[in-house]
């Protein structure tokens, strides 16, 4: 009879939900996944898409280039001493990761803080060591595309003109990639978040990105080259991240470029100053999140 | 009926959380059952710490806590997947739409992405956000805001809803708004609701119970109901002369106070055909007669003096 008078429903009013849920540790994903996007600017306006953009930018246009020299030059010395080894491109990119570690990652943190998200965050099922593994997964994966991306594609493209490594070498630079990567990527990921945990500005966090970067090379090159401080102090700047990926390549040296005090370390020492920057980063976030619960 | 029906939904024995040398919550003991309590009191009380406790974003130094079956010092994930929040404060992320915004929650606490959006889409229609929810909440005001963190506290059908406040900043049309929206979730969403806030009247408006801290303990507990009874005082309304019928009834030998256009009268033999005696020769309009109900602001007068 209603149907033959027309009857609507307007208003179903409340419906409570029966239907499957995630555990919590999904909460993290979902974090991931959401902070993926923001620091990309994904569903944001043009202009939170500029930075993040350049920086890949910068990180993949090296290599289109390199590849582009390869197909059209002859294979030989020349091309030898144009192209970079795969040690060498984790330098060409040290501008692009550096840009994205201090204009685009502080949005990761800083944002969550000032806009009051966090406190939802830590409301739900998720605590503050949980909340910054995701936000570290999610900036360190973008910087793992630019670290690990760039190589792949250079080695793919090198095997496809014929410049590339033997099948037998290949699994080995494969792993020496994917390892030197994730050494890069994690270094600059502690440097962003370790600053970008102790303000809410992200112009704060992105002017002492770029000091935390700068300033150790000039003070310790100054001190060791005109005072004579140990090669040691080297391991506080953050060549040391390109040294690392330099000696998992186990690239040899150009001797008209000199010798920087970082190379005259061992590896271990190296591998350790590593360490000791990525640890320190994690550090300074858990420490700075520590009652950031409780804050609410 | 089923144990968890009746179960209380938050259960605090001698809990006890102090700051260095401040006591935030001294031994406080209460049951919090279903339905719309207020959590009450002045700044100081203690409020906001035992919310932290419930979220299990502090940990007690004493006693015993269980909400919804669980100690949240213990099994704080687990207690906050089921607990939907919102936060005094009015800061959200200014350029994420409304709708993205609660679906993020929905998802964090345990929804499926398709569910997410649906139910996203559901809540701020509910909370009366419908057409505004593709606007970047900064761009909204104070009162949506307040809807916003709502729908987000209810997207996923959770047991406990958290409001910190949820009346802080809204104008009074806004406010009474507000306050039978959150009427409405706790009554005909089925879900149970602690509301902390300062402003007596609003609990007295819309909670089944109250607990009144003060100085970290619980000053009164209890369903407004039992708390709010009538006195034994019958409330003489007129709208003239008031002080002139307390006369005739003190004369009569009745105790009797006059506030305002109100007489007070306490109750004995013979009273109301006084107080009718009384109108009827004075000639004035009687507004009410009946007893004399204690407002929430009485009861926490009472319990504070």
């Amino acid at each position: 009879m209603s149907g033959e008078q027309g009857a609507r429903i307007f208003d179903v009013g409340y419906r409570s939900y029966d239907g499957p849920r995630s555990t919590p540790v999904w909460a993290l994903v979902t974090v991931w996944r959401h902070t993926v996007q923001r620091v990309l600017g994904l569903h944001r306006s043009f202009r939170h898409k500029v930075l993040p953009t350049i920086a890949l930018l910068i990180a993949f246009l090296p290599a289109v280039i390199f590849v582009g020299i390869t197909a059209f030059l002859p294979a030989g010395r020349i091309l030898n001493d144009i192209l970079p080894s795969y040690g060498e491109y984790v330098g060409e990119i040290t501008m692009a990761l550096a840009l994205f570690a201090s204009l685009v990652a502080p949005e990761s943190l800083c944002t969550d803080r000032r806009t009051g998200m966090l406190d939802l965050y830590l409301a739900g099922p998720l605590d503050a060591k949980r909340y910054l593994a995701a936000k570290w997964a999610a900036v360190a994966g973008v910087m793992l595309v630019m670290t690990v991306g760039p190589e792949l594609f250079l080695l793919v493209s090198y095997t496809v003109v014929s410049a590339g490594p033997s099948p037998g070498e290949t699994p080995l630079l494969l792993l020496r990639i994917v390892v030197s990567g994730v050494g890069v990527a994690l270094f600059y990921t502690a440097v962003a978040m370790g600053v970008s945990s102790l303000t809410t500005r992200r112009a704060v966090a992105a002017v002492a990105t770029v000091l935390v970067l700068l300033v150790p090379s000039i003070a310790v090159g100054v001190a060791i080259e005109s005072s004579g401080a140990p090669n040691e102090l080297a391991l506080l700047t953050p060549g040391v991240a390109t040294e690392y990926a330099f000696r998992v390549f186990g690239d040899s040296r150009d001797p008209s470029n000199g010798d920087p005090p970082i190379a005259r370390l061992s590896t271990g020492l190296v591998v350790a100053g590593l360490g000791g920057w990525i640890l320190l980063g994690g550090a300074v976030c858990l420490v700075s999140y520590r009652r950031q619960g409780a804050r609410r | 009926m089923s144990e968890a029906a009746t179960a209380p939904v938050v259960s605090a024995r001698g809990v006890t959380k102090r700051y260095r040398s401040t006591v935030a919550l001294d031994a406080l003991d209460v049951d919090i059952v279903h339905g719309i309590t207020g959590l009450l009191g002045p700044n100081g009380a203690g409020k906001t710490t035992f919310i932290s406790l419930l979220l299990g974003l502090r940990t007690r130094d004493a006693g015993e806590l269980n909400v919804l079956g669980h100690d949240p010092a213990t099994s704080g994930i687990e207690v906050r997947a089921r607990i939907g929040f919102a936060p005094e404060h009015h800061n959200l992320p200014p350029d994420v739409h409304a709708a993205d915004l609660v679906r993020h929650l929905g998802e964090l606490h345990g929804l499926p992405g398709r569910a997410a959006i649906q139910r996203a889409n559901d809540a701020l229609w509910q909370v009366g956000l419908g057409e505004e929810r593709f606007r970047p909440i900064g761009t909204m005001s104070t009162g949506q805001r307040q809807r916003v963190k709502l729908a987000g506290a209810i997207v996923h059908d959770p047991e406990l809803v958290l409001l910190d406040e949820p009346t802080d900043g809204l104008d009074p049309l806004q406010r009474d708004d507000m306050l039978a929206l959150i009427r409405r979730v706790g009554s005909e969403f089925g879900m149970d609701i602690v509301i902390s806030s300062h402003h007596l009247e609003e609990a007295e408006r819309i909670c089944d119970a109250v607990v009144i801290l003060g100085g970290g303990s619980v000053v009164r507990a209890g369903r407004l109901s039992e708390l709010r009874r009538d006195s034994e005082r019958l409330l003489v309304d007129v709208d003239d002369r008031a002080p002139e019928i307390a006369a005739i009834l003190h004369a009569s030998g009745f105790d009797v106070a006059v506030h305002g256009e109100a007489v007070s009268v306490l109750w004995a033999e013979g009273v109301h055909d006084a107080v009718r005696d009384a109108v009827a020769d004075l000639g004035v309009g009687l507004r009410r007669l009946g007893p004399e109900r204690q407002t929430l602001e009485d009861v926490y007068m009472e319990a504070s003096a």
